[in-house]
């Protein structure tokens, strides 16, 4: 994948793209505001990593003019304010996804992917299959192996964005988000317990476990194709 | 003379008796001028009047009884206001009257005269015209008006000059009061910019507008320094919650750098080392959200929240994680219930009383989540049947770092209840508790507008809310 990272930060910078290239994704460093606008508007980039606090210019301002000239790449803002109203703001501006400082790289990688996947016009797919399971977004059933499967209504939604996200990583903090719509760390786990709930009604009659629990990370359809 | 210059006390007090000076004067210049017009239409009224009646005389008694008449009048003439006679021919030459001047205009003038005894003078004249073109003058010596022009003048110039010195002096003494007034106030500003922080302006027991000027500086100051103390307060709070995980980090990082330890075990120490520093971590996330909170400044993103749907949902998303823990989760929720607010705080906040319900309890425990109606408020509440807080204990579990002692083992940074608290406040509402008997009660009363705020909620008389802490 070509990342576009515009970060002034050099530490930062360096543990981010040091980690993208690990995962052997092709990463172009900008460290100003104004680079990084060059950037984005004159080569295809299928993810921007922006910070939103950069000299020049900063990252909102970059957004802004990015989404005024219709430059709809996916853009994850990466801040070290975590205050509401700047994400409110962020989001405003046009960022699809929103990092507080400091993150795990894990979290990092997860939402790059996610961002990557949903492409820049998102999807509108009806149906959801992976393997054996298959999802219909308009009746809002689940089906295994063509049985269904009762899902409660949050149950439904943390398995779609699982599945959405098929065969990659979706980290908690990434469930909470978009399942509850929270951006606060309750202490109790309850995207575990969900988890866990939604895995043993999938999992009835000891079929094979389709969710893998990747520790310290969070959770991913286990390959499609396979079984 | 520079320290009364520069001195806006002086300054108010000298304008103030100038002011006053001006308009004295200018009273005292219509007065004079008034009474100096009212006193030469008198006095012109007065010959109008003699003359005519000389003129009867002469009509009735011809020159003989003019001429008895005048000499009559002059030998009896008062002092004050002083007449003086005389008739012309139409020559011009003065038959009779001791008058000594010379043939006069018809009409009322100011005329020359020579005086036996002062010599040349002037005087207000009347000539009338008589028959055979003769012609009869009266005068009135203008001294008698200018005499009580000059009492008039001498008078009030007196009363001027010592109201202008009066105001002087008064405004010396006023302007050094004010002075004297401010300068304590001012004396005691200094004293705490120098560092004496408990220093607190003079007051007196006239409640006067500069006591209560220093009254409302000392509740300023008293303020200053509450939060001053608080901010210590938190500031070594943090550094001691900082320092225990700190050390354990330091050390463990410490011995698998040094020791001969395995490669498993130095991973172990890595990830343990990452799980503290992201504890730390989130120490700092929750402060900040708490200053962020209490800054008011969400206020501006306030959307309307369907907090029926909200505490409905956050239950359900609670109850297996509750269940899984050994207590049970039940809820009591009226429908369609609205506030204007923040979701993802009050999210929070409900959040935060359900983790406390569950953490500070004994496996077994029953909570209850409830949301009712109170008209222009709501109340959410969140009870256990679990061991309770003593009453006295309520006001001090919404502090900051405040954990009590038997929770002291526990995860947790004593930042709960204060988030609450603030959400609370920030959407115009309160934390409170209530004795469940057994148990707690935590309960957050917000209005479902924001402007419904300023009507309080009809509590029940148990609940009481504590001192909001640690901001005001």
């Amino acid at each position: 994948m070509r990342i576009l990272l515009a970060e002034d930060d050099n530490e930062m910078a360096e543990f981010v793209e040091r980690g993208l290239h690990e995962l052997g994704h092709n990463v172009v460093r900008a460290s100003s505001g104004t680079d990084a606008l060059h950037l984005a508007t004159t080569e295809p980039f299928d993810v921007a990593l922006v910070d939103r606090m950069m000299p020049e210019m900063d990252g909102i301002a970059v957004l802004r003019r990015l989404r005024a000239a219709k430059i709809e790449m996916p853009v994850l803002l990466l801040t070290a304010l975590g205050r509401i109203e700047d994400r409110v703001e962020g989001l405003e501006a046009g960022a699809d996804d929103y990092l507080v400082k400091p993150f795990a790289f894990s979290e990092l990688a997860a939402r790059i992917n996610a961002l990557a996947r949903r492409g820049p016009l998102g999807t509108s797919a009806t149906r959801l299959d992976c393997g054996p399971l298959s999802m219909d977004l308009l009746r809002r059933e689940v089906r295994r192996d063509g049985e269904l499967i009762l899902l409660q209504p949050r149950e439904f939604r943390l398995l779609e964005e699982l599945l959405r996200n098929a065969e990659r990583a979706v980290t908690r903090t990434m469930l909470l988000e978009r399942v509850w719509g929270f951006h606060f760390d309750p202490q109790t786990n309850i995207v575990e317990t969900h988890i866990s709930r939604m895995r043993a009604k999938l999992n009835e009659g000891d079929k094979p476990d389709l969710i893998e629990t990747i520790r310290g990370v969070g959770y991913r359809m286990r390959l499609c194709d396979e079984s | 003379m520079t320290r009364v210059r520069n001195s806006a006390a002086y300054r108010i007090a000298f304008a103030y008796s100038a002011a006053i000076a001006i308009g004295i004067a200018l009273l005292g210049t219509i007065i004079y001028w008034a009474m100096h017009i009212a006193f030469t239409r008198q006095l012109d009224a007065m010959i109008t009047d003699e003359a005519q009646a000389l003129v009867i005389e002469y009509r009735g008694g011809g020159e003989a009884e003019l001429r008895d008449a005048i000499a009559q009048r002059e030998r009896l003439r008062q002092r004050g206001a002083q007449l003086y006679y005389a008739v012309f021919e139409p020559n011009g030459d003065r038959i009779f009257g001791s008058l000594n001047t010379a043939f006069p205009k018809i009409g009322m003038h100011d005329i020359p005269f020579t005086d036996p005894v002062e010599g040349p003078d002037e005087a207000r004249g009347l000539a009338v015209g008589l028959p055979d073109h003769r012609r009869l003058l009266v005068a009135a010596d203008r001294e008698w008006v200018e005499q009580i022009d000059r009492t008039v003048l001498v008078t009030f110039a007196a009363g001027f000059l010592a109201f202008v010195g009066i105001g002087i002096v008064g405004a010396l003494l006023l302007g050094g009061y004010l002075r004297q007034r401010l300068q304590a106030i001012g004396g005691a500003a200094e004293a705490i910019i120098g560092g004496e922080i408990r220093r607190r302006m003079p007051t007196s027991a006239r409640d006067d507008e500069f006591d209560q000027l220093a009254g409302v500086l000392n509740a300023m100051l008293e303020e200053i320094e509450r939060l001053l103390e608080n901010l210590r307060q938190v500031t070594s709070d943090v550094a001691h919650d900082l320092r225990t995980p700190l050390t354990r980090l330091r050390n463990a990082l410490e011995e698998s750098a040094h020791g001969s330890v395995s490669a498993d075990v130095r991973e172990k120490v890595i990830v343990d080392a990452i799980a503290r520093v992201d504890e730390i971590l989130s120490l700092f996330a929750a402060i900040l959200r708490i200053s962020e909170v209490e800054s008011g400044k969400i206020r501006r993103l306030f959307t309307p929240v369907e907090l029926s749907a909200l505490v409905t949902d956050l239950a359900e998303s609670y109850a297996p994680a509750v269940r899984e823990a050994g207590r049970s989760l039940a809820w009591s929720i009226e429908s369609g219930l609205v506030v204007t607010g923040d979701r993802e705080l009050i999210a929070q906040a409900v959040t935060n009383l359900l983790e406390n319900a569950q953490r500070h309890t004994p496996p077994g425990t029953e909570i209850q989540v409830s949301l009712s109606d109170l008209g222009t408020w709501v109340r959410i509440a969140v009870a256990d049947n679990g061991p309770g807080v003593p009453s006295s204990d309520w006001d001090l579990i919404v502090r900051r770092f405040v954990r009590l002692e038997n929770s002291r083992t526990q995860e947790g940074h004593g930042l709960g209840l204060n988030l609450v608290s603030a959400v609370a406040q920030l959407h115009r509402g309160h934390l409170g508790f209530a004795d469940n008997a057994p148990g707690l009660v935590a309960i957050i009363e917000l209005p479902k507008e924001q402007h419904a705020a300023f009507q309080l909620p009809q509590s029940d008389d148990h609940l009481r809310v504590p001192m909001p802490a640690p901001q005001g």
